[in-house]
Order: structure tokens, then C-alpha cells, then sequence
């Protein structure tokens, strides 16, 4: 589903020259759940938003279902982003202004899906994360759990096939925090590909896979923990 | 409550934690360790001026270390060396 040559990320300041990645080679297999982790600024969220096509890389390829999409306009990467990636972030990301059920309704407005559907997709997605009661809510009148799980909610509605989390428990306390990690596994063994940056050892525990960065380099993979 | 968080006074290199939970009256038992790797150690990596192949030679020996490292304990997490540090530690769990 997702495969990366070379990929290498670098920022550019007047004086300092920062290698974020440096030429990162994975594949990522549809269905997997995949955790990276690494010390803080090691890359680990460049590299997501890279491959969720939310920034470009400076060099090397990236491939995402088959499309060589590092040199895709800015048009195509958003059409292709919108109808196949859902992102879940630390602060949830919500829009304070809407309520929840707007919150969600919102990447079915982008696909300009029928009204009648889209109540219907937001009303099931809504019930499923268990948080119907509070539809009408807004943002600041949910507690972090259910902000996160609304959050989910606004990822999964378009149906995407990948789902990129980054952090999505570290503002969340252990129990609310379990919460979003068996929806995120449920989802995954629901078909959609999961990929996970997290610091948490228990969280990375549920992935298939725990990708190791450092200082931009993937520098070990395939351990899977046991506890 | 579902984490822990237990300081660890006086943890070396290579010293090893063993933390020992009863939970309704099970045993559970866990061994982590601290591994001290080479770092920015002057007699391999000063021979590169280049602060990048440096960087690259560095990272290539602690990928050396990792991979070589005894399989019956599992990487856990790489900690951020502190500056000109000549070692970097990571913390591995030993495999049940």
C-alpha cells in the first residue's frame, strides 16, 4: 500500500540545515498495523505527514496504492488523500465551532456526498464510538476521551483504507487511552491499514510491526513485543 | 489505574530491573535492561570531517549494535544522546 525509496525529508532555515530523513526505505502492506517509534525529533511525524501525503519530500519516492505520488500536484495529493486517509492527532484537532455531528459530517461535505447519506454515515460512525448522546455537543464541552473518540469517528467516516495516528493517546488518560487503542485495533482487523507514531511501548504492543527511527533513519523493524 | 511509573535510583548501564507485580495474587514478572551502545566515540568516528558521513557512520554502528544485540531481549526504546555523548543508552525487555 505504501512503499518509500530514499525518502528524505530536509529543512531549510537561513543557517541551519536540518536532515529530518534520510533516504528511508519501507513498505507497509495493506491490513498491517504498523507502530514507529523513536526519541523525540528522530522524524517520526515528518515521516507521517509525508505519507500522509501532507507534505512533500525533498528527495527520493514515495509510493502510496501504486501512484508515484512524491511528484503529484498539490490537486491530486489532496483528491487522494480525502478519499483514502483518515488522520487521528494527539489534540484531536477538532473544529471548536462545529458540533460533534458537523465535526464529522465534515469530510463527507469535502466529498460532496447527498445529505440524506451523510446523516446516515455520521449517525452510524456516532453510534459505533458510543458517543450519539452527545451529538449536538461541542468540542470544548466533551472531556479528552470523547473528543478523541469523535476524532475517530471524523476519520473512519469516509471509509478510508489507511488511518494515520499520531500519538493518539498521548493526551489521553490509561483508561480513555485503552479506549482508542481497541478501536484502533478493531478498525484494523476490520481490513482498514493502521499506522501508528507513538512513545508508548503498550500502545505500540497492538501493532504488527514497530518500525524503530533515529535521527531520521529507520534503524531496526520487525520486533514485535510480547508483553 | 493500568501503568506504573517506578523510579529507579542508581540505574547503570547494563544494570537489570526486575520488577516483580502480583495482581490478584498472580505473579507477573518483567526484566528490563539498560544498554550502553558507542556513541560519538572519537577512535571510530572522528575519522570522518564531514559532519554528515560522521552522523551516517554513527548511526550505521548503533544499527550494527542493535542488530547484533541478544535476541532474547527486545528493543523497547532508543534514548536521545545527550550533546558529544561517547555512548547512547536504549532500554531493552527480556522476551517471555
Amino acid at each position: 500500500m505504501i512503499k518509500t525509496l530514499e525518502l528524505t525529508k530536509v529543512f531549510r532555515t537561513d543557517e541551519v540545515e536540518t536532515t529530518a530523513l534520510n533516504k528511508v526505505n519501507m513498505e507497509i502492506s495493506r491490513g498491517e498495523f504498523v507502530a514507529i517509534m523513536g526519541p523525540s525529533g528522530c522524524g517520526k511525524s515528518t515521516l507521517l505527514n509525508i505519507i500522509g501525503l501532507l507534505d512533500n519530500p525533498s528527495g527520493g519516492k514515495l509510493f502510496f496504492l501504486d501512484h508515484e505520488v512524491s511528484k503529484f500536484t498539490e490537486r491530486n495529493r489532496t483528491n487522494l488523500r480525502k478519499s483514502n486517509i483518515g488522520f487521528v492527532f494527539q489534540s484531536f484537532n477538532l473544529i471548536d465551532e462545529l458540533n460533534v455531528f458537523e465535526n464529522v459530517e465534515l469530510p463527507l461535505l469535502y466529498q460532496k456526498v447527498s445529505a440524506s447519506e451523510r446523516k446516515r454515515r455520521v449517525e452510524e460512525v456516532l453510534d459505533r464510538m458510543k458517543i450519539s448522546h452527545r451529538k449536538k455537543h461541542f468540542p470544548q464541552q466533551l472531556s479528552g476521551g470523547q473528543q478523541q473518540r469523535v476524532a475517530i469517528a471524523r476519520a473512519v467516516v469516509s471509509k478510508p483504507k489507511l488511518i494515520l495516528a499520531d500519538e493518539p493517546t498521548g493526551n489521553l488518560d490509561s483508561a480513555n487511552g485503552e479506549e482508542v487503542m481497541n478501536l484502533l485495533s478493531e478498525l484494523n482487523q476490520e481490513g482498514t491499514t493502521v499506522v501508528m507514531v507513538t512513545h508508548s511501548p503498550t500502545d505500540a504492543d497492538k501493532a504488527h510491526r514497530i518500525i524503530q527511527l533515529f535521527d531520521g533513519h529507520i534503524v531496526t523493524e520487525n520486533i514485535k513485543q510480547i508483553v | 489505574m493500568k501503568d506504573l511509573s517506578i523510579p529507579i535510583p542508581g540505574f547503570m548501564d547494563y544494570d537489570n530491573a526486575e520488577i516483580i507485580l502480583k495482581v490478584g495474587g498472580k505473579h507477573i514478572q518483567y526484566n528490563f535492561r539498560v544498554v550502553s551502545f558507542p556513541w560519538d566515540d572519537d577512535k571510530d568516528t572522528s575519522i570522518y570531517n564531514d559532519p554528515l558521513a560522521r552522523s551516517l557512520a554513527r548511526i550505521y554502528r548503533l544499527k550494527g549494535a542493535i542488530e547484533g544485540y541478544d535476541k532474547q531481549w527486545e528493543l523497547i526504546q532508543i534514548f536521545n544522546p545527550s550533546e558529544n555523548a561517547s555512548h547512547i543508552q536504549v532500554l531493552y525487555r527480556k522476551r517471555k
